[in-house]
């Protein structure tokens, strides 16, 4: 297994190295010189020419690339043009309040896609079932961005069931919390639930369902115990892949409700061309993707040994 | 209801005109494919009316006081400047599809190509071309799409909107397109032609791109989706379209006077808009996705 | 069971299909429970007795007083870091007091010298940096230290405007300065030690400043947030991490900043002595102002700001009693103010208040003179200026809070005169439309379509579509491009725009601040956006901008005003007019125009929910 583990790693590098390859291209090279942004109003000449030969700004590229690196090895992504902080500090500031938002959006909304998922199979064309599916379709097609305006001016504004904003540290952040992890959710579960659905109605069909049935296994434990397992490969899948879409789904939630997460680090950083930041939070967000997609596949490959030995 | 129709089966390999005849009866019957195409249609007629200037003329100027509901003077009501919503909704849709078609005919042909080239490759190309889209891949759409955004050096607009957008959705059509393709050149076919000596890039071109259409045509209508909902976010978060009315700028604009004034119909217009194009498309693709390639 | 159906159609779980469903009813049902659950136990609603709760309404930058220069950054600033001089809080027309000074500086040598006896009585707060972590007391070199910071081009202040050109020998030290070695310091740079001829600290507690010109306005300059006195202690102990640690002579200290939520602070127990005023305007004790006249401040022992980006949640939450203080957006202002402008009864019968404030503020179009067609084309420029429905902007975009602008010097500066129309101050179609004429495009035939720069957000982009809208009724034609706060300044100070939304806020209540926006020197990257150039306006500026205020001096701004106006470099646009809700609880509420957020003021009924 650990041979297995440290493969995966290496293969990753090539990978990470691309996306700072890739991220130091499109900013330091597209991005245009800082130091007008840095000086204020009245910058001589003398003064931008030093500014920039300070930040090492006239070095040739594959240097400042170099430099780069070393900054990034050592978790130093620089500071912020708007605020002069610190970014790494901000980072890891914001990793808290994000990860109190996604985690348990993304366990909750897969619980209940999976959950929806095994009844609208066991209901396989009936009513329920079709009632599920026409649902899931509604629900892919909405705007997340609507759902947040029209849930806040609702819940939040009108009918006062939720807090408009804001947040808490620790459990007294759950009031807060609470109405942007349902709205995720209720985005979510759409396409999950139709993906989860089609998987197990094709598990349903494999002749080993049918005997277990014909010996008289209760529904119920065809379902858990043995459907669920072996449709556990391509759920996992399944699963990493959505990983991204909590990244922009936490964008949007964090600006709404006032969370402040790397989301809204990354807005505030845009309105503000804080570019820094942006690429800062471009290599951190891949790096959790990637991150991610590693823990999923190690879960894959308890559930197949055949994959461990490839 | 007979299993055959359902059961996973062998694909049929042979290029012939058999499978897109066969995908044409089936979608003909689907009533929701027939439904949803017709949605599609008529936005697209609206939107290419309102290009043309024949109908929601007047979408820029004031024709009437601002914040008017819905009434039977305005169809749709007004907005703070006192336009017609209606109009503009209109115009966002020709927006709208106008994205779409632009982004899909930047990430289709990337994809197509790219995903060729991966696929037919032997040695060197492959493997930088699977570097290269992994790598975006691992990136956050949304940053990437924001970050393209800011940085392209063409400015503001629809162009910039575009090029952020198709660069960001040509990876799924490339995988795609390489994954078949490597299917494709096991086959006894392409063998044989190898054997004859035709050259690798006409096998490409002429025997095995012909095969991929049908799932090029189901990513084709994915990525439009995918646009249309972007350019919404994008356009509201202010690095999209600015100037024009996209449904976005006017959610935007929407939202605070929903919450200040309780004016409703511009939120809904905008949303219930892209709500059913969306749909409209989703069932669409759907369709195509359960004639063409019912894996 | 019967063997002939396939799986597929026969509902799996048979009679067990009631567990299956009740299992995932709850599972859905679960999660919308517990929301709700939690939901309701929001925290309660009962404002803190001891604690002031504001709101900042958009990122602020730090608290280095070399980063101050927007209002959310000053009123954070203002509650820990104090200058020499302060704006009196009650009297009108504004003007300086004392405040780290002892008393009003002694003038000398026509203008050119400032002697500043400053107070003995100050201490800095206790903080880690200092020995034994007391606050040490207040010396003339910490004034001197501090502005040489901010000379420092490794400081990388915003604010060296305030002070270049004025003080003798300090831009020579800052030319000095670049080959000192990068920051931070560790100790304080021989540099720092060479004295600079205008700013002197004759002994602890006196300083002299030698001007190169007799400013009028410099007294106001020593009460900028960029002057705040420094301790030079901290800024070494904390290098980079400065801007995060203040320590200031402040009636309050930072307790906690949490970034984008909240920062908090607590009354400076090391605070020198300071009362609230005994003196004000007329109308101030009848308003109940003068109630804390000779009360020791800081009145309120505790603050506790929200960050606000969205003003949506802002004004809820002070709906709800959650906030004391908040503007009010302008989509919810029709559910605040009555059409005759006065507080809804509701409101009202919650105790809350409205203040309203003139504000030093003046918004305008500038055209770029530098463009060909825009620099020619005077009438074409005046044309545009008369198709702008100015009233109808006020009216629309911000409730009529404001009045149309007809010089650059808003009320209450000296120089303002109420009854003054420009020529081109109004809006009338048909006058504009024989201008365009004139200018040789009528109907707007032969004009290339123009680019509006304004910074992208949701008011100034309806904004730009309400001023395209009014061209459009001339045939000209003008797109929009929204750029980010950066950008937009960025294409100002490189004069890459051709019609750009600007406006401008005091930074002293001298009329030669607002003048000096069409100063030719001060083209960009400088100031004078529209790259105006008018010798004679030019020559009557530098003459006015060293006089006091008499008559001759309003003659001159009144000359410069007209010039201005016939030129039409800019169209004015407003001056505005600010309201602010306060809950009934805060009392003492004066706002001020050239001052953020002077809470230390402020007092709290004790005992009202």
């Amino acid at each position: 297994m650990k041979a297995f583990i440290l493969r995966r790693l290496a293969q990753m590098i090539p990978t990470l190295f691309g996306v700072i390859l890739l991220t130091f291209l499109l900013f330091q090279v597209v991005g245009g010189n800082p130091v007008y942004r840095l000086l204020g109003k009245n910058a001589t000449p003398r003064e931008i020419a030093r500014l920039t030969h300070q930040l090492g700004l006239d070095q040739p590229l594959i240097i400042r690339f170099l430099h780069y690196l070393g900054d990034l090895a050592s978790l130093d992504f620089g500071r912020s043009w708007e605020t002069h902080q610190r970014i790494a500090a901000m980072i890891g500031e914001g990793l808290g309040p994000s990860l109190s938002l996604a985690i348990p959006a993304f366990i909750l909304g897969t619980l209940i896609s999976l959950g929806l998922a095994l009844l609208a199979a066991a209901r396989h064309k009936l009513g329920m079932d079709r009632a599920l599916v026409i649902l899931s379709v509604l629900g892919m097609s909405f705007s997340l961005l609507a759902i947040i305006i029209g849930a806040q001016y609702l819940l939040a504004f009108r009918w006062d069931l939720f807090p408009i904003s804001g947040w808490e540290p620790g459990w007294r952040g759950l009031p807060y919390l609470a109405l942007p992890i349902g709205l995720w959710v209720v985005s979510q579960i759409g396409a999950d639930t139709r993906y989860y659905r089609t998987l197990i109605i094709e598990e349903l069909q494999k002749d080993y369902v049918r005997a277990a049935q014909a010996r008289g296994v209760p529904g119920y434990r065809i379902l858990g115990k043995h459907v669920l397992r072996n449709a556990a490969l391509p759920i996992i899948t399944q699963l990493t892949m959505a990983l991204p879409t909590l990244f922009t789904g936490s964008l949007l939630l964090e600006n709404f409700f006032g969370i402040p997460g790397l989301g809204n680090v990354s807005v505030s950083a845009l309105n503000a061309s804080d570019l820094p930041v942006i690429q800062a939070m471009v290599v951190v967000g891949a790096v959790l993707y990637m991150l991610a997609n590693l823990l999923g596949d190690i879960l894959y490959a308890l559930f197949d040994p055949r994959v461990r030995l490839s | 209801m007979s299993a055959a129709k359902i059961k996973p089966g062998p694909r049929p390999a042979a290029p012939s005109a058999g499978p897109w005849l066969l995908a044409w009866k089936k979608l003909r019957r689907n009533r929701l494919f027939l439904l949803s195409a017709a949605v599609i249609g008529v936005y697209i007629v609206l939107a290419s009316l309102a290009a043309l200037g024949v109908i929601a003329t007047r979408f820029q100027e004031a024709v009437g006081p601002g914040y008017q509901p819905p009434s039977a003077e305005f169809a749709w009501g007004t907005d703070v400047l006192g336009r017609s919503v209606l109009a503009r909704l209109v115009h966002g849709a020709r927006l709208s599809l106008l994205v779409g078609l632009l982004t899909t005919g930047i990430a289709i042909p990337i994809g197509v190509v790219l995903g060729l080239l991966a696929g037919m490759s032997r040695r060197f190309l492959d493997p930088l071309i699977v570097w290269f889209y992994t790598t975006l891949d691992s990136i956050p759409t949304l940053l990437l799409l924001l970050s393209l955004a800011l940085l392209l050096p063409t400015g503001k607009g629809v162009l910039t909107l575009c090029l952020a957008l198709g660069t960001t959705s040509w990876v799924a059509t490339c995988r795609i397109v390489r994954g078949e393709v490597m299917r494709q050149r096991e086959l006894p076919y392409v063998r044989a032609a190898k054997a004859v000596g035709v050259p690798a890039w006409r096998i490409g071109i002429k025997h095995v791109l012909p095969n991929l259409w049908h799932l090029v045509l189901v990513q084709a209508s994915l990525v439009f989706v995918f646009a249309i909902k972007s350019e919404v976010i994008l356009s509201y978060l202010g690095v999209g379209i600015v100037d024009k009315p996209s449904w976005g700028v006017m959610i935007d604009d929407a939202r605070i006077e929903l919450i200040g004034r309780g004016a409703w119909w511009q939120f809904t217009g905008a949303t219930a808009a892209l709500f059913i194009l969306v749909l409209a498309f989703n069932l669409f693709s759907d369709a195509l996705k359960e004639a063409l390639d019912p894996r | 069971m019967p063997v002939h159906l396939t799986p597929y159609q026969r509902p799996i779980g048979g009679g067990r299909k009631g567990r299956v469903a009740a299992l995932l009813a709850a599972a859905v049902c679960f999660p919308a429970l517990s929301m709700g659950i939690l939901a309701a136990c929001s925290p309660s609603e009962k404002p803190p007795a001891d604690t002031y709760r504001g709101a900042i309404t958009g990122n602020i930058k730090s608290f280095d007083p070399a980063h101050a220069g927007d209002e959310n950054t000053n009123t954070i600033q203002y509650q820990v870091y104090e200058a020499l001089y302060q704006y009196h809080y009650l009297s009108r027309p504004y003007d300086v007091e004392p405040l780290l000074a002892a008393a009003m500086p002694i003038v000398s040598d026509s203008g050119l010298t400032y002697t500043v006896a400053l107070r003995t009585d100050v201490y800095f707060q206790d903080d880690p940096c200092f020995p034994q972590g007391h606050g040490r007391k207040l010396s003339a070199h910490d004034f001197v230290y501090s502005l040489k910071r901010l000379a420092d081009v490794r400081t990388q202040t915003t604010g060296w405007w305030v002070l270049e050109g004025k003080i003798l020998g300090l831009d020579a030290w800052r030319q000095a300065s670049e080959s000192l070695p990068p920051l931070p310091d560790t100790a304080s740079p021989p540099l720092y030690a060479q004295p600079v001829a205008g700013l002197e600290a004759w002994d602890d507690s006196t300083v002299i400043i030698r001007l190169t010109h007799p400013y009028p306005y410099f007294k106001y300059l020593l009460a900028m947030p960029y002057l705040a006195l420094v301790a030079k202690e901290a800024v070494l102990h904390y290098g980079q991490e400065f801007l995060n640690h203040p320590v200031g002579t402040g009636p309050y200290r930072l307790t906690e900043w949490r970034r984008n939520l909240r920062l908090r602070f607590e009354r400076n127990e090391n605070f020198h002595s300071e009362t609230y005023p005994r003196e004000g305007e007329s109308g101030d004790s009848a308003v109940g102002l003068m109630r804390d006249a000779g009360r020791v401040l800081p009145l309120i022992a505790k603050l506790d700001f929200g960050i606000f980006e969205e003003s949506q949640p802002m004004w809820l939450n002070f709906l709800r009693g959650r906030l004391d203080r908040s503007g009010i957006p302008k989509d919810n202002y029709a559910e605040a103010v009555m059409p005759n402008k006065r507080l809804r009864q509701d409101l009202e019968a919650k105790g809350i208040d409205m203040v309203k404030l003139r504000e030093l503020y003046t918004g305008y179009i500038a055209f770029n003179l530098k463009d060909t067609l825009l620099g020619r084309a005077k009438a074409l420029r005046q044309a545009m200026a008369l198709a702008y429905d100015v009233e109808e902007s006020i009216e629309t975009f911000s409730n009529g809070r404001g009045i149309r602008a007809q010089s650059p010097i808003p009320p209450g500066l000296f120089g303002y005169d109420s009854a003054y129309v420009s020529p081109y101050g109004r809006f009338d179609l048909e006058a504009a439309e024989k201008k365009l004429a004139e200018a040789g495009y009528a109907g707007g035939k032969g004009l290339p379509d123009f680019e509006y720069l304004a910074v992208s957000g949701t008011g100034t982009r309806q904004l730009g579509e309400h001023f395209a809208q009014c061209m459009r009724r001339l045939g000209i034609r003008v797109n929009l491009v929204a750029a980010t706060w950066p950008e937009y300044l960025d294409r100002m100070k490189k004069g890459k725009f051709q019609i750009v939304r600007a406006a401008w806020g005091a930074d002293y209540p001298d009329p030669e601040n607002f003048l000096m926006l069409l100063y030719g020197p001060n083209e960009p990257p400088g100031e004078n956006n529209a790259s105006y150039h008018n010798p004679v306006y030019d020559s009557l500026y530098r003459r006015m901008a060293v006089m006091q205020d008499s008559p001759e001096r309003l003659a001159l701004v009144h000359r410069m005003r007209d010039i201005a106006a016939e030129d039409c470099p800019w169209i004015l646009v407003n001056h505005r007019l600010a309201e602010t809700l306060i809950q009934g609880r805060l009392r003492n509420v004066k706002l001020n125009a050239v001052m953020s957020a002077p809470i230390k003021y402020y007092g709290l009924e004790s005992g009202t929910p």
